[in-house]
């Protein structure tokens, strides 16, 4: 009796813990780890692509690639005979590869650039001894891993990253319609693409173009990744083929293209000063000196131990893309410290400490874009790949917003770093005793934000080539801004100007968008 | 249908108190039917070092981080072979003075704890009584406090479900071993951004919280006619999964936290006035991964009595 007594016990203990176990596991779900969504229908071909104005190109056949076999000839045929072998002995990872990459890889390049710049995206800590050891692009591997992907660098390989894709796909392009050899799947009826049909001719292969150029282009702004990115682009290149878009030949052209393309960016890269950015202590303290004798006031590091110099000082002197001048650009200086105009600025962020809210956390918190993270231009590029999924863009046009929007925010980082430390502005923190912030406060000046800057460059992109969407980019724009104030690490007049700077450096880039015969 | 009512009344009356559990679900007393016990505990905790992966270090950007904890608790005994537990704790934390980073503390009401605690076997054996014990318990966040925001949220911000098998054997003199392990479950907590970096990219405001068995061992022995309670014990902790701290970054709720611990706890009960027990006790994190080198005192005052 005692024993039945015990067995019962256990049985509903155990039916119990068995019926709470499934009410937790039913919880688990998958977490997306990039964009989801297939191939699609290109909203339209933009078939005289070839002929718009690219960036760094002279023209769009400044590299020659040769004439490719006619659709007749015994080779091309021999290629379509071992692409029908190729696709009907696809493995599952050949064909998930297939719906990964998808018809649109201008995407998922963006987004491994994303996640590297995320990788990377670690300040150097203090060594035992109170000094810090910055990244040395000599040394990639450390002790301070090459590079330090802060909201300055990603801003760059971005651009970089965007601008080669577009040339790259605008020279594609010409000479996709200057040769017109179409689709696999056009010639040979036997061949089934895994996305839609498409009347673009094939040759060169346009994903051949953006594996082979940003491959490149990564590989030079994060160094230590490039058998990561060998990998990626081997399986990109691989599902061009097992989705029955290209044959070997269009592979092959569409690489060497890519692969020239990112040649010429990569010159360009080489000297555009970024490598002088991070100036010695003795130019930072000339810096600092120069903002005393002209202001009176200066900026500082409060970290334990504090780092002798901040982010990039020289980030102003780095070649911009559309800009003449940077100084042409340059905001009028902040108010003085002390003045009736700085009182109130502090007023507003100790009554904000005082009364700090969950709804104003959460905007603070959104879109802190801090160390870790892919960086407040990584947060502009989800926005922009957003919408090139929404209105289904083709790769050239995708390409095109990507290519705009990074040259706008490097450009508008460019300017916001002048103004940061030609002003050399104290951050909230150093100027008011006591203060605390929700957010770390990063290592440069206060005036102007640069999350203020980046976003309304980048939304004044956005709000250019999607127009439906400009209202909700101006109000991201505004709350990015704002969100600074929130957290306590800028006042609203760093915020507000940092709007008006990102609208004028856009202002530099939309110009030549709207030139560039693609609208 | 009565024990029903009561429990109704119980948890009106508790719901509105904020109280909590005191005897625990992880030990092997049980109290009798319609026995209630209520306990106040004080903790205070602090870290001057932390492991970044298995890297014990420290960061004058947080320099030392302290925590203070006011846990209301409350014990129920639903029957003598079920008790029923709760507990609303108030944590506070902050970091000392200088430190680099200037970040606010946290401060709040964490999760609303509820366990249940099953008698499956009391037996004599040989000198003493055998006991195997069963515990379901179930944490879920009382307000939207910020996971994350390590190390100063309050908690990990997520439902957590956990089971656990306790075995304990007393000898008629007081002395007695116990062994208990379980698994916690737990579910995702909602972050403040919808894009975060766990070994690669996350494009949701949704993180995975790992789950984590936990092991404890313990030595204790009642003294003083049963009134005095003087226990040593190992505790451990291990995520099933999670990623680690990256170098001089901030933790995350989707890290790997791994601990062992070192307590020693004491509870008197005061014979003059029946029912009060008090209890202090203190522990020295000896192990960890993803987590903050702890050493905590607490203290709390317990009172039993029948309803």
């Amino acid at each position: 009796m005692k024993m039945t007594t015990m067995k019962k016990n256990i049985l509903i203990f155990s039916i119990c813990a068995c019926w709470c176990m499934l009410l937790v596991a039913s919880c688990d779900s998958d977490l997306p780890r990039y964009a989801n969504y297939s191939a699609y229908d290109y909203n339209k071909l933009d078939e005289d692509g070839g002929a718009w104005t690219p960036v760094l190109l002279t023209s769009p056949n400044q590299i020659t690639i040769t004439a490719p076999e006619d659709v007749g000839s015994q080779a091309y045929q021999a290629e379509l005979a071992s692409l029908k072998t190729t696709i009907s002995n696809l493995n599952d990872g050949q064909k998930n590869a297939v719906s990964y990459w998808t018809n649109n890889p201008i995407i998922r390049w963006n987004e491994i650039a994303l996640e590297l710049a995320a990788k990377y995206n670690l300040i150097p800590g203090p060594n035992p001894d109170g000094t810090y050891t910055l990244p040395n692009p000599a040394t990639p591997e450390g002790p301070s891993p090459f590079p330090f992907a802060h909201p300055a660098y990603t801003s760059r390989m971005l651009a970089y990253l965007s601008v080669a894709q577009f040339d790259g796909l605008i020279s594609a392009w010409h000479y996709k319609y200057q040769f017109n050899r179409l689709a696999p799947y056009q010639n040979d009826d036997a061949i089934e693409t895994a996305y839609a049909e498409t009347m673009l001719p094939s040759y060169p292969s346009d994903g051949a173009v953006i594996a082979a150029s940003s491959k490149a282009i990564l590989s030079a702004m994060f160094p230590l990744e490039k058998t990561y990115l060998e990998e990626r682009a081997a399986e990109h290149l691989g599902s061009l083929l097992w989705s029955g878009s290209n044959v070997e030949s269009d592979i092959v052209a569409g690489e060497f293209l890519g692969a020239e393309i990112a040649k010429v960016a990569l010159a360009r890269a080489s000297k555009d000063g970024m490598s002088k950015a991070q100036c010695p202590k003795p130019v930072s303290d000339s810096i600092k000196q120069s903002a005393i004798d002209r202001f009176g006031w200066y900026w500082q590091n409060l970290e334990i131990p504090p780092r002798p110099v901040g982010l990039a000082p020289l980030f102003c002197n780095v070649r911009m893309w559309s800009v003449p001048n940077v100084a042409d650009v340059r905001p009028g200086p902040p108010p003085a410290i002390g003045s009736a105009e700085f009182v109130e600025a502090v007023n507003e962020l100790q009554h904000l400490q005082d009364n700090m809210t969950e709804e104003k956390r959460k905007i603070a918190n959104w879109w802190s874009d801090g160390l870790g993270s892919y960086t407040p231009p990584g947060h502009w590029n989800k926005f922009a790949k957003d919408f090139i999924i929404k209105y289904k863009e083709n790769p050239l046009r995708s390409a095109r917003t990507f290519a705009y929007m990074n040259m706008a925010v490097m450009d508008a980082g460019i300017s916001c770093w002048d103004a940061k430390y030609f002003y050399h502005y104290p951050r909230p923190i150093q100027a008011i005793p006591g203060f605390k912030t929700i957010l770390g406060t990063p290592n440069f000046p206060s005036y102007t934000s640069g999350h203020s800057t980046f976003s309304s460059a980048a939304a004044e992109i956005l709000s250019y080539l999607y127009p439906n969407e400009a209202s909700l980019c101006e109000a991201w724009a505004k709350e990015a801004a704002e969100s600074r104030i929130y957290a306590g690490i800028h006042y609203r007049f760093d915020a507000e100007v940092g709007i008006q700077q990102g609208k004028d450096v856009a202002a530099y880039t939309l110009a030549k968008a709207m030139n560039d015969g693609a609208d | 249908m009565k024990n029903f009512t009561n429990l109704i009344c119980l948890f009106a009356f508790l719901c509105m108190a904020g109280f909590v559990h005191a005897q625990t679900p992880f030990d092997a007393i049980m109290m009798k039917q319609k026995e209630l016990c209520i306990a106040v505990i004080y903790d205070y905790g602090k870290f001057d070092e932390y492991w970044e992966g298995s890297y014990l270090r420290e960061n004058q950007t947080i320099a030392e981080v302290s925590r203070h904890t006011i846990a209301p608790m409350v014990a129920v005994g639903l029957h003598d072979k079920l008790n029923f537990y709760f507990s609303v704790p108030y944590i506070k934390t902050e970091s000392s003075e200088p430190n680099g980073g200037l970040l606010e503390g946290a401060e709040g009401f964490q999760d609303l704890g509820f366990a249940l605690k099953y008698e499956i076997i009391n037996k004599e054996l040989g000198k003493g009584r055998l006991a195997a014990l069963g515990a379901v318990g179930y944490a879920t966040p009382l307000t939207n406090y910020l996971s994350d925001y390590r190390p100063y949220s309050i908690g990990n911000g997520t439902n957590e479900l956990s089971i656990r098998g306790i075995i304990q054997y007393k000898l008629d003199i007081g002395l007695y071993a116990r062994v208990a392990s379980g698994y916690y479950f737990r579910g995702e907590t909602r972050v403040e951004r919808d894009y975060y970096y766990a070994n690669g990219s996350y494009y949701t405001d949704w993180m995975d919280v790992p789950d984590a068995w936990e092991f404890n061992g313990v030595i204790g022995w009642w003294l003083l006619d049963s009134s005095l309670k003087l226990e040593g014990s190992y505790y451990a902790q291990n995520s099933t999964s999670g990623d680690d701290i990256r170098k001089y970054n901030a933790a995350q709720p989707t890290n790997e936290v791994d601990f062992g611990q070192i307590i020693f706890s004491t509870q008197y009960f005061i014979k003059p006035v029946k029912g009060l027990g008090v209890l202090a006790y203190y522990s020295q994190m000896v192990n960890g991964r993803n987590i903050g080198k702890s050493t905590n005192i607490g203290g709390g005052l317990t009172y039993q009595f029948g309803i």
